[in-house]
């Protein structure tokens, strides 16, 4: 039953991040809850679930987007990978430091996806992507408490 | 000497064949994933538009009234536009003007929005089953809205016109100058590759050009907002404002040429 809340909770959670309503986006910047959600596993559920779950969270987001490569696919299961170290090698029992970690990894996410964005040809004012990964980051890590309180009822 | 373990070996070809399985596997587990979806996307988006309709009854009010007076004031305006398009027609007609197939529109509901902030796209709920196809115009009764990026059954993706990957071939309508109107993720977009000597000036109305391949020519794009040179000082670039509110759309029309 864990397991299978596991692997529902993205796709509520997709179905929520895809309708977010316009009103609660700030500059166009929504936050990412599959994204939020895969992190935050890593405080509570073993690793191959996490990384299963985080793989599964990145095909979703990229089944709704109009890139051809599995990009976040790829960039959530790293995500998922590091969190897992650093949590091996950090005692996460605060959850201001859960969050840390979420909020330096979303920067990370958001950096990897803006740099592949231009890289592909796409031409994004340097204010934007500066405002797009800071706010993106930013609005992930609000989330991120709320994930947590969620996983923590799943995995009790 | 830089060695590598057995094991770490292993992990490595592991993930290599992850990446290709993924890379593989994801389009049969992307039509899969819009297919589940769908129903409860539209249900939500039914939901979602109810609400508003309740919360903001006021704002719905005023605007309902505004809006039929504006619809007299237009229908009259039809009345007599109407005398001028039969003056045009018959003109058309004794110059053999060669009359362009109207196109055909097919409207959708937006059902959901991009994932992520850095993209602009909306989902719709049409697809190859009512002939919508990849690199189709997408318009609403504003103006341009974008292109058909991917479809399946039942479902198609639209590139908004402020992707940052988007680029328009556009012209300033009274001046006829040429540019290329790119998205950048806010809410302008960029007209770029403007002579110095360019005719353009806040305020122009800028359309689609016939140079285009993906958009029929004529379409509204926006309006310039502002106007300013290029970091090389070889070119001058355009801030267009959409004539479309693309953060808020709801309907849209895909025109099948």
């Amino acid at each position: 039953m864990k397991k299978l809340l596991v692997f529902i909770c993205p796709l509520v959670l997709a179905i929520i991040q895809l309708s977010w309503p316009p009103a609660l986006s700030v500059f166009n910047v929504k936050p990412d809850l599959l994204f939020a959600f895969s992190v935050s596993l890593v405080f509570y559920l073993d690793f191959r679930i996490i990384l299963a779950a985080a793989v599964f969270s990145g095909l979703l987001k990229d089944a709704f987007l109009p890139q051809a490569l599995a990009v976040n696919t790829l960039l959530f299961a790293v995500w998922s990978y590091l969190a897992y170290r650093i949590c091996s090698q950090v005692s996460t029992e605060n959850n201001y430091i859960r969050a840390s970690v979420v909020l330096i990894l979303a920067l990370l996410n958001n950096a990897a996806t803006g740099v592949y964005l231009i890289k592909t040809g796409s031409i994004i004012p340097a204010g934007i992507f500066l405002r797009s990964l800071v706010l993106a980051s930013l609005y992930t890590v609000l989330a991120a408490p709320l994930m947590f309180k969620l996983i923590k009822k799943i995995s009790a | 000497m830089f060695k590598l373990s057995r094991k770490t070996i292993t992990s490595l070809f592991l993930v290599a064949f992850l990446v290709l399985l993924v890379h593989f596997f994801s389009p049969f587990f992307k039509n899969s994933a819009q297919g589940t979806l769908k129903p409860h996307l539209v249900l939500i988006n039914l939901i979602k538009r109810e609400l508003s309709g309740m919360i903001f009854y006021h704002r719905n009010m005023m605007d309902s009234g505004r809006l039929r007076y504006e619809n007299e004031n237009l229908r009259r305006r039809l009345f007599d536009l109407r005398e001028v398009e039969q003056e045009n027609l018959r003109l058309k007609n004794l110059l053999n003007f060669k009359q362009r197939s109207p196109y055909r529109l097919v409207p959708a509901r937006v059902i959901a929005r991009s994932p992520d902030s850095w993209s602009s796209s909306v989902i719709i709920d049409k697809g190859r089953y009512s002939g919508i196809r990849r690199g189709m115009a997408v318009v609403n009764t504003q103006g341009l809205i974008g292109r058909v990026a991917e479809t399946s059954v039942s479902l198609s993706k639209v590139l908004l016109i402020n992707d940052p990957s988007q680029g328009v071939s556009s012209i300033v309508q009274s001046s006829r100058q040429e540019g290329l109107v790119n998205g950048s993720l806010g809410s302008n977009l960029i007209m770029r590759y403007l002579p110095d000597e360019a005719q353009i000036a806040p305020g122009d109305t800028i359309i689609t050009s016939e140079l285009s391949q993906v958009y029929p020519k004529g379409l509204l794009v926006g309006t310039v907002i502002n106007v300013g040179k290029e970091f090389s000082g070889l070119s001058r670039y355009a801030m267009v404002k959409p004539a479309a509110e693309l953060s808020s759309v709801e309907e849209v029309l895909v025109i099948i040429p």
